[in-house]
């Protein structure tokens, strides 16, 4: 039996699954919960997609369990309160886009009004254009537009922005924060730190079926590497890396980029050791850093 | 809890049936040859062509009328769904909260739809050509016509299900032909090579074709039992085909 408190609106615990030899999910756990944005960030082939059918009900789990709204995801009645955008999806072409939205609106007990989910996801001027006739990111909005067509409980998004414009995925960035702002939980896929760092509440990191780290983005950030220390320096690299609390180091020409635990500590005993050093700035570590160190330790562990 | 209830499955299945021929329709190159062809063939070769007279015509119309419903079944559903399989709409269908077999059932309504099409002119034809029957005669043709649909569209499902966009359109047409031939319905049976005959029995064509020519009173072989019970099996096999390819697809 499982306990499923108010807000979990899906779960997955201990869900392993194969595809023939090999091992795709092994032993993956994620709570979604309403009104947060939940980020599953990995490399292509960690496993995302995957995890994602899994909570669709469009895939079986080996072992472990999936539940949607507390039932089984097989059940069509555990998918009325979901909206999901694949990451690809042919739409048949001859239909058009308000026929299409329409179509799935009808799925839903409560659906938006067509015009307001044409809206909401950027498609206004192109309601009688045929979805083989989309450009490429129109095509994607399409997808969202079905997705949340339904005033779903929980929002699926499977690499929603890949294939679009700058301009297009801030857009989708600022409807998708909306949607979990009033109440919706959003579980969302992605390849792309910032794009995680931008929306998330909470980041999922999964590399080779496994979880690797579940937090805020800020406190993965925090959790893996304090601060990164950029300086102008004479001090060679193997002392550089021997200073205190330095985690990595790389050099461009002249100038050093240390990830360290404490930017101030360290900072102090670079200064003592270098008094020739120039251009010193202090950052907090970006999300990309802490994952690249994140990766780097979980390979030398291995 | 309401919240969790699906729509009311009746009107997904009125709309998602009407998006379905909407489709059809909308694709010349699916719609038009399926269509036309079937009353191309009649026309010339049972109506044109004939020197027999409407008798000859009538025969003929018994098998015209299963091969102009195969044509929809086995490319609507064939090559249809292996297409929207590879293309990932299946997928998108089967995370939605869709009614079980809503996608399933749209698409043999578009399937009869668009047969009931061809047959319209396939009988209009037969009109032309002298053909003469009784109101309970064209109905009866007319009920086995439509009933054909469903063993061909189950057979294309289950080829659709296992086989990739290319190899289903190219079996789907390896399979409208091969049915048409071995199961007699351009030519009499009796006309085909002897082991043609036997291998007869296992195509659905045949025995609705010979179901036909018993429902206007026309010379037919074996028993309306024997090709009924024969039909349930083929249709049974092929469902469980489509079913469990349905079931082991992963997408």
């Amino acid at each position: 039996m499982s306990r499923i408190d108010m807000a979990t609106v899906a779960q997955l615990t201990g869900v392993t699954k194969k595809f023939g030899s090999q091992r795709v999910l092994d032993g993956i756990s994620i709570d979604v919960r309403a009104g947060e944005v939940t980020a599953l960030l990995g490399p292509n082939g960690a496993g995302k997609t995957t995890s994602v059918g899994v909570l669709c009900g469009r895939l079986t789990p080996d072992s472990g369990e999936a539940l949607l709204f507390g039932l089984d995801p097989q059940r069509p009645a555990a998918r009325a309160r979901m909206g999901v955008m694949l990451q690809s999806a042919g739409l048949p072409d001859v239909l058009t886009v308000t026929e299409l939205v329409t179509l799935q609106s009808g799925y839903y007990r409560r659906p938006r009004e067509v015009d307001e989910t044409i809206a909401l996801a950027g498609l206004e001027g192109l309601e009688k254009r045929r979805a083989g006739k989309l450009s490429g990111g129109q095509q994607r909005r399409l997808l969202y537009a079905l997705a949340i067509c339904g005033r779903p409980d929980l929002l699926v998004l499977d690499e929603p922005t890949t294939g679009l414009d700058h301009e297009a995925r801030r857009r989708l960035w600022a409807t998708v924060r909306d949607e979990a702002n009033s109440g919706t939980a959003v579980l969302l896929t992605t390849h792309y730190l910032d794009e995680a760092d931008a929306l998330a509440d909470r980041i999922v990191v999964i590399d080779g079926g496994r979880i690797v780290a579940d937090d805020s983005p800020a406190g993965i950030k925090a959790s893996v590497a304090g601060a990164t220390i950029r300086c102008r320096t004479g001090l060679g690299d193997a002392l550089l890396a021997a200073l205190p609390g330095v985690r990595s180091m790389s050099r461009s020409g002249a100038t050093a980029n240390l990830l360290v635990a404490d930017g101030a500590a360290t900072a102090r005993h670079l200064l003592a050791a270098d008094p020739e050093l120039g251009d010193l700035t202090i950052a907090a570590a970006s999300l990309e850093d802490a994952l690249a160190n994140l990766s780097a330790s979980l390979k030398e562990a291995a | 809890m309401t919240d969790t209830a699906l729509a009311p499955p009746f009107g997904v299945f009125v709309r998602e049936s009407a998006a379905e021929l909407r489709k059809s329709l909308r694709l010349p190159q699916f719609a038009l040859p399926t269509i036309v062809t079937p009353a191309v063939f009649y026309g010339l070769f049972a109506v044109a062509m004939n020197k027999a007279g409407p008798e000859a015509a009538a025969y003929s119309l018994a098998g015209f009328g299963v091969f102009a419903a195969t044509g929809p079944a086995l490319f609507g559903f064939g090559a249809g769904v292996a297409v929207e399989r590879d293309t990932g709409l299946i997928e998108l269908k089967r995370v939605s909260p869709l009614p079980a077999g809503a996608y399933v059932t749209a698409k043999l309504v578009s399937a009869a739809a668009m047969a009931a099409i061809a047959l319209v002119l396939i009988y209009a034809l037969a009109l032309v050509g002298g053909v003469r029957l009784s109101a309970s005669g064209w109905a009866a043709l007319l009920a086995i016509h439509l009933l054909a649909v469903v063993p061909f569209a189950l057979i294309g499902f289950a080829v659709g299900m296992r086989l990739n966009a290319k190899g289903a359109i190219a079996a789907a047409n390896a399979l409208y032909l091969g049915f048409s031939i071995v199961g007699g319905l351009w030519m009499p049976i009796t006309m085909l090579p002897p082991w043609m005959q036997h291998v007869a029995w296992i195509t659905p064509s045949f025995h609705l074709g010979q179901m036909g020519l018993w429902a206007i009173g026309m010379p037919s072989q074996g028993s309306l039992a024997a090709h009924l019970a024969s039909l349930a099996a083929i249709t049974a096999a092929a469902a469980w085909l489509a079913i469990s390819g349905w079931r082991r697809s992963p997408a």
